[in-house]
């Protein structure tokens, strides 16, 4: 993980003041709610429906276990005793007071930790691949260049107050794990053939109303040029993106409409900064800079030092609920003996992604005994542990299963992205949870879930997406309609993984169906796709090859309330 | 931890005694006004009369923020005041016509803040190049100096200091 140096460390102490500071003037009235608002965004703190939600940043989902156990403090003595982890990699609490806010950001600040731009028209946390350094596909590891560009955009003078969020994901694999063309910039590091590290830059993609795939700016920008390439997007964004309409402020918008003439705008500011501007050169990163921030990401030594003892593959008389744990929550590894393990937050009677005190303070004792004290956050809400031993997998999973971290179902359809949907969110126009709860019921069986195998279930409880519903297998999306919780289906969305096809928003299928309609909606395309399969086709396969028809007649089969609406 | 090279004092601009003064008649504003020290002019006015104006007498310019500030490039030399304008403070352009003003085009007169400018934003201001604000009216300038004063470094070269944090040699 990346070292905080000391600077690092008096900069968020620096933050934390700095935000008491301003927490203070509006607790004594000198500034106003309305003012506030933007500032404590940018901390990450955001009023909700029953109280203020904070959202912690960890960068690109590294976190460590020391770092999990401050969390679980907070849980425990400031919120009501959980938190929720996000796509983006971040974690949120629900029920801090906005009076005990400057002292839970004084312990954050504590572990290395802040709420800095998860939140606000800013440049957001930079998120990337769970596996990045441990998968066996990758081509150039993430994490120097994300934290570089972390600090990049920590604070950056001149894009605190863009027309709209801004998002940044990173990939560095042949396997896009990170989503990447559906964020505003999605890089990928690669090596040309000459075996030069770049980036192929990819621009204005994203979720929301309009949801557009990234287009391709720039096929190979030299590593040490990136933040200036970065940089001229997001300027010219910050010139020409519209503020007119908070629907049409994401840059998506204005590649759209500008097409060619941003491009040709991006490529005139990116050579004025580097051959006009008196601190261009200054901005290129150096070989001395890469190599000190990658040596925060060394091998951990016991790892370096002794290779790992014998492969624990599961023998034939394995119980078999290991045997689908090894399946579905085990993962390659680049070195051989090691495996990276997902810890599964999807289980009856919790929320997606949620975790307690107590299970954040056994999920950090498990990475301690395991997995060299480190742990990802991933994109699709579980903890991944990215150094455990293939011998250790069998005392790894009961420790797992004890602390109920051990349902095998990654990649399953109880293995769902939701976000926290009306129980929590004032934005949201329908509840997720308790949507996620009847699906986790309905395919609490095992077996069933393994026979439907690879899907992407993914729940918004309104347009803003943050449950990624437009690039789910199945999306669902909240609906207010009179008032009333609606739910619009739809099929065929991929988050860009190669098993998923390319990145594309999935299509709706019929109108909308009513609360009490929608889990058996989604049923009754489970039961479709295990009817109309062939051999081995997984569900985007059958999707794609059958088309939304039959699936849409047997959605209709279900509706209640909604019968007779016209489609 | 690095200590940033000093920045000269922020001018705090109070309106009622500012020295420059916009061209207005008893018509509004004055279509072609006379060159006088100190006039602060909008951009139209100063498209109108730059051909005439004197050489050697500086002059202000108000540009709003949608404002390519490269079209004012050849003239920089004779002027000795930009504003450039938050209509809302959130709305961030001027930060960068700042910006570009300073390291792109050299321009080494004085950039103004006006408009909705609040305490807040003073340390985004300083670096990006503004060396005066005019607050708004029910800022204190107390909590404007003191926002200025939380953070001893930044990670990105800016205006003040064009390297970042990792090329100033110290960890």
């Amino acid at each position: 993980m990346y070292r905080y140096t000391d600077f690092d460390r008096h900069f968020v102490r620096a933050r934390a003041a700095q935000f008491r500071d301003q927490l203070g003037r509006n607790l004594a009235g000198e500034l106003g709610d309305d003012e506030f608002r933007p500032l404590r965004l940018q901390n990450g703190w955001y009023v909700q429906r029953h109280a203020p939600m904070l959202r912690v940043a960890v960068p690109y989902g590294e976190l460590s276990s020391a770092q999990l156990r401050q969390l679980a403090v907070i849980a425990r003595t400031h919120d009501r005793g959980y938190g929720h982890f996000t796509t983006r990699q971040n974690l949120q609490f629900n029920w801090i007071p906005l009076t005990q806010a400057a002292d839970v950001m004084d312990l954050l600040a504590d572990v290395d930790m802040h709420g800095i731009q998860t939140s606000g028209n800013c440049i957001r946390n930079i998120t990337s691949d769970a596996l990045a350094g441990i998968a066996p596909d990758e081509i150039v590891d993430t994490r120097p260049y994300c934290e570089i560009l972390r600090q990049w955009s920590t604070l950056h003078p001149e894009f605190a107050f863009l027309p709209r969020k801004f998002k940044i994901a990173v990939s560095g694999a042949s396997e896009d794990r990170a989503a990447t063309l559906w964020h505003d910039i999605g890089l990928h590091l690669l090596k040309d053939e000459t075996g030069h590290v770049g980036f192929k830059v990819f621009v204005g993609g994203g979720m929301g109303r309009t949801p557009v795939i990234a287009s391709l700016i720039n096929a190979f920008v030299p590593w040490q040029q990136i933040l200036v390439f970065i940089e001229a997007i997001v300027r010219v964004y910050n010139r020409f993106g519209r503020r007119d309409n908070a629907y049409k402020a994401r840059i998506k918008i204005l590649v759209k409409a500008e097409g060619p003439k941003f491009f040709d705008a991006v490529n005139a500011e990116f050579a004025a900064i580097l051959h006009r501007d008196t601190d261009g050169a200054a901005q290129l990163i150096t070989q001395a800079e890469l190599d000190r921030v990658a040596a925060s990401f060394p091998l951990p030594a016991s790892i370096a030092q002794e290779p790992a003892g014998r492969a624990d593959d599961a023998a034939a008389d394995a119980p078999l609920a290991y045997r689908r744990w090894l399946e579905r929550n085990v993962h390659a590894h680049r070195l051989p003996g090691y495996r990276a393990v997902t810890l599964s937050l999807k289980r009856a009677g919790q929320a997606p992604g949620d975790a307690t005190d107590l299970q954040m303070e056994r999920a950090a004792e498990i990475a301690e005994r395991f997995s060299q004290a480190e742990l990802r956050v991933t994109h699709d809400q579980n903890l991944l542990l990215p150094w455990v031993r293939q011998s250790e997998l069998f005392a790894l999973w009961q420790a797992a299963r004890a602390a109920s971290f051990a349902t095998p179902n990654i990649g399953l359809i109880t293995d769902m992205i939701a976000c926290p949907g009306g129980d929590f969110c004032a934005l949201a126009n329908a509840r997720s949870l308790p949507l996620a709860e009847q699906i986790t019921e309905r395919f609490a069986d095992l077996a069933e879930q393994h026979d439907i195998g690879d899907i992407d279930l993914h729940i918004s409880g309104c347009i803003n997406s943050c449950g990624h519903h437009h690039s789910g297998h199945i999306g669902v999306l909240g609906v207010d309609k009179d008032g009333a919780e609606w739910y619009q289906l739809t099929l065929g969305g991929s988050d860009g993984s190669s098993a998923s096809g390319a990145s594309v928003p999935g299509k709706v299928i019929g109108p909308s169906f009513a609360a009490d309609e929608i889990a058996d909606a989604i049923e009754a395309v489970i039961v479709t796709y295990r009817r109309d399969r062939t051999e081995g086709e997984r569900f985007i396969d059958s999707v794609r090859r059958l088309g939304t028809a039959p699936f849409r007649a047997a959605t209709d089969g279900v509706r209640l309330a909604t019968a007779a609406s016209p489609a | 931890m690095s200590q940033r090279p000093t920045a000269s004092p922020m001018k705090f601009i109070d309106f009622h005694h500012d020295r420059w003064h916009a061209a207005i008649g008893e018509d509004g504003p004055m279509p072609t006004p006379d060159p006088c020290a100190n006039r602060l002019l909008s951009l139209e006015q100063w498209h109108a009369v730059r051909e005439h104006w004197p050489l050697d007498l500086r002059a202000g310019v108000s540009l709003p923020n949608d404002v390519d500030v490269e079209t004012l490039a050849p003239d920089l030399p004779r002027l000795a005041l930009i504003t450039l304008h938050f209509p809302k403070w959130v709305d961030g352009r001027a930060y960068s016509q700042a910006r570009v003003l300073r390291s792109r085009l050299h321009f080494r007169g004085e950039v103004r803040a006006t408009g909705e400018v609040l305490v807040d934003m003073l340390p985004l201001l300083q670096r990006t190049g503004f060396d005066a604000v005019q607050l708004r009216a029910d800022q204190r300038i107390e909590s404007a100096q003191r926002a200025l004063g939380f953070f001893a470094g930044h990670y990105q070269g800016d205006v003040l200091d064009a390297q970042p944090h990792f090329s100033r040699g110290t960890a």
